[in-house]
């Protein structure tokens, strides 16, 4: 699904990520952790194609394909998306025509007729479910005066929507409560298939006790320096990060 | 120009009872000429660079065209409408009113049959003897529209009063004016339509006169949506009784998707508040392509106290495409309590275009409240990203931000069916289907 090999990205001239590698095949799902500053948010705008994030080396497969080479728009059509950390505020147009052009959007990418107004309510209807939102939440502009938990449903609910291979969620679990983590993770293990391939950044071990992930890598400096099963982050939660650290610094 | 020869061949044109009114505007015009860029209110737009060197101001000619004719087909066979071609009222191609209480007919006929009613307005609320294109246009008029609502009567359904240009001399300057009474309590809602529907570059120049009564409600919406091709000036000159209230949107699409963009647009909107806790709302919306070149200049004066006002105006620049915005708040020193909010934000798509925004207060009053603001930007590189990060292209993004920035202004039109009508314009210029 996906490889990245050896990947160095700078940021306003700065070495953000540093010969970073990962491999996630079908169907799995890696939880990607780490202190403050060390790549985690810069990794996941840089798949989904930010563009002032600078690649200085290295390679970036999708299925099959050089993700480096596509722009952001294309590469939500071939199947990346992102969960924003902050969801944009865009007062003045509905979630539901938002959703409307990116559907389509993506229909006429894979040569298909844009959906007729039923369809798409029809599937507006069984997707917004999924994370309990309700109909008028998306006649609504886009995110405007949404609440953080609000926010983060409406990511996942357009997560669901656009039916993506390749789900990257940053820190998707900040800024919520209990109940809308509960509602999010919900929302995210009802997606989860054979074909589908989650990337999970967070700080904290919290997310993971709902959706549990088969890989926990931590980042550290720019790359991934331990990895492991679901246990590695219980280990972090219960012993922090030093640890780690010291052990890279020993290295 | 020689406007006295011009003006024995309109003399007769136009009615003889509007005769000296006319006479004394020529002669202000023999004064005023036509402004240059050493004119303060003339300062960015260079009007007499662009009209031709040889005006025509007594078209006859009156041509029905295919352009005209699919237009029309396109409206609401029901909507009321008076439509006028290069000037002159074609009451075939109109649906006129015939309301209790309402009257509705050409300016013509309405001297004719209404002498008192519109001897007592005609030119009144616009200075001639100072506004250069204010005199020609009463010097020269050729014909328009007349609305007298009477008291107390409330006009539910929109009156759509189209100049249509099929003028094939391209020396034709086009002299149009209404003229809108409301007496006290009533209601109405109009729009004014502007298209140029030629081959060739045509000039204009219109000027409307609209008197709000006491607790009167008048929405007008000025649309200037198909005007690729043309150097349009419009005037717009309102006063507003107690507790009246006028709101006016002046849309400007200088280019559909298929024109060229070549257009000169000069809006002139004033609204007066004479009498107390009269309020105004002038908002208007541009988009400007190529070498088009719109300017607002927008007063609203306030002269009695107690009232309010409001100006949203919101550019959308590419190409080559500059603007202008002056707005002015007078406050008089009896308007106490006054509240008057301005606000213009331009959008520069193109590193060619721009804009020149200059807000004008002039108060001399004590206890007033006047804010005014004034943006011009480019588009959130966030909201771009979040938009194609769901698949939207680039191209499609952008007409989908800018359709959020317009917005506003059309949310603020007043009357529900012409704002469905303008959103669904909006629609159609940016491309977007849904």
């Amino acid at each position: 699904m996906l490889s990245i090999k050896n990947l160095t990205v700078a940021v306003n001239g700065k070495e953000i990520l540093k010969d970073f590698n990962l491999e996630i095949k079908a169907g799995e799902v890696h939880a990607i952790m780490g202190p403050n500053g060390t790549g985690k948010s810069t990794l996941a705008a840089t798949l989904a194609g930010k563009e002032d994030y600078e690649v200085l080396s290295g390679e970036v497969i999708f299925k099959g394909k050089n993700l480096l080479e596509m722009d952001a728009d294309e590469r939500a059509r071939e199947g990346v998306f992102l969960a924003f950390q902050y969801p944009v505020e865009i007062p003045g147009v509905s979630t539901t025509n938002f959703m409307k052009a990116a559907v389509n959007a993506k229909r006429k990418h894979n040569g298909l007729e844009p959906l007729d107004a039923k369809d798409f309510l029809k599937m507006m209807n069984e997707k917004s479910q999924l994370v309990e939102i309700k109909r008028e939440f998306l006649s609504r502009s886009i995110n405007e005066g949404f609440s953080g938990g609000e926010k983060k449903r409406n990511e996942i609910f357009q997560m669901a929507m656009l039916e993506p291979s390749l789900c990257i969620l940053d820190e998707t679990d900040s800024g919520l409560d209990i109940d809308a983590l509960r509602i999010v993770a919900n929302g995210v293990n009802k997606l989860r298939n054979a074909e589908r391939s989650f990337l999970v950044i967070t700080h904290y071990q919290r997310l993971l006790n709902y959706i549990v992930p088969d890989f926990v890598h931590v980042m550290f400096g720019g790359r991934i320096v331990k990895s492991g099963g679901k246990e590695l982050a219980l280990k972090l939660e219960a012993e922090g990060y030093d640890w780690v650290k010291e052990e890279v610094e020993m290295i | 120009m020689e406007v006295q020869k011009e003006f024995e061949l309109a003399e007769t044109a136009f009615t003889k009872e509007s005769l000296p009114l006319r006479k004394n505007a020529l002669e202000a015009f023999e004064k005023l000429g036509i402004p240059s860029m050493r004119h303060e209110e003339w300062k960015y737009t260079n009007i007499k660079a662009k009209l031709k060197q040889q005006l025509s101001l007594t078209t006859t000619d009156s041509q029905v065209n295919a352009a005209v004719k699919n237009y029309i087909a396109s409206l609401p066979p029901y909507a009321f409408r008076l439509t006028f071609l290069n000037g002159v009222f074609h009451p075939e191609l109109s649906i006129v009113p015939d309301l209790k209480g309402v009257t509705v007919c050409s300016l013509k006929e309405a001297f004719a049959h209404h002498t008192t009613l519109v001897e007592k307005h005609f030119g009144k609320l616009v200075n001639y003897s100072e506004e250069h294109f204010a005199a020609l246009n009463t010097a020269f008029v050729t014909d328009g529209a007349f609305i007298h609502v009477q008291r107390n009567v409330i006009v539910n359904e929109p009156i759509y009063i189209q100049y249509f240009f099929t003028a094939t001399d391209a020396n034709a300057f086009t002299q149009t004016r209404n003229l809108v009474i409301l007496e006290e309590g009533a209601s109405l809602q109009f729009a004014e339509d502007f298209r140029n529907a030629s081959n060739i570059n045509v000039q204009y120049n219109h000027v409307a006169e609209v008197y709000v009564g006491k607790n009167a409600k008048v929405d007008v919406a000025k649309l200037q949506l198909e005007v690729s091709n043309a150097i349009g000036i419009h005037t717009l000159e309102s006063s507003v009784e107690r507790d009246g209230r006028f709101s006016a949107a002046t849309i400007t699409f200088s280019s559909p998707n298929t024109g060229t963009g070549n257009a000169l647009i000069r809006n002139n909107v004033t609204a007066r508040l004479v009498g107390e806790n009269a309020h105004a709302d002038l908002n208007g919306l541009y988009f400007g392509k190529e070498t088009a070149h719109i300017d607002n200049h927008i007063l609203v004066d306030h002269v009695a106290p107690n009232c309010t006002s409001n100006q949203l105006y919101k550019g959308v620049l590419n190409g080559e495409a500059t603007g202008v915005f002056n707005g002015k708040i007078f406050v008089k020193p009896d308007a106490q309590k006054t509240n008057a909010f301005q606000s213009s934000k331009a959008l520069l798509l193109s590193n060619e275009a721009s804009i020149n925004s200059k807000p004008q207060l002039e108060i001399f009053a004590d206890d007033v409240k006047c804010s005014h603001g004034a943006a011009i930007g480019q588009l959130d590189e966030n909201a771009l990203f979040y938009l194609m990060a769901r698949g939207i292209t680039k191209e499609e993004a952008t007409q989908i931000l800018t359709y959020a920035f317009a917005h506003e202004v059309v949310d603020h039109v007043h009357s529900q069916p012409i704002r469905q009508f303008l959103c669904d314009k909006l629609k159609d210029e940016l491309q977007l289907n849904f």
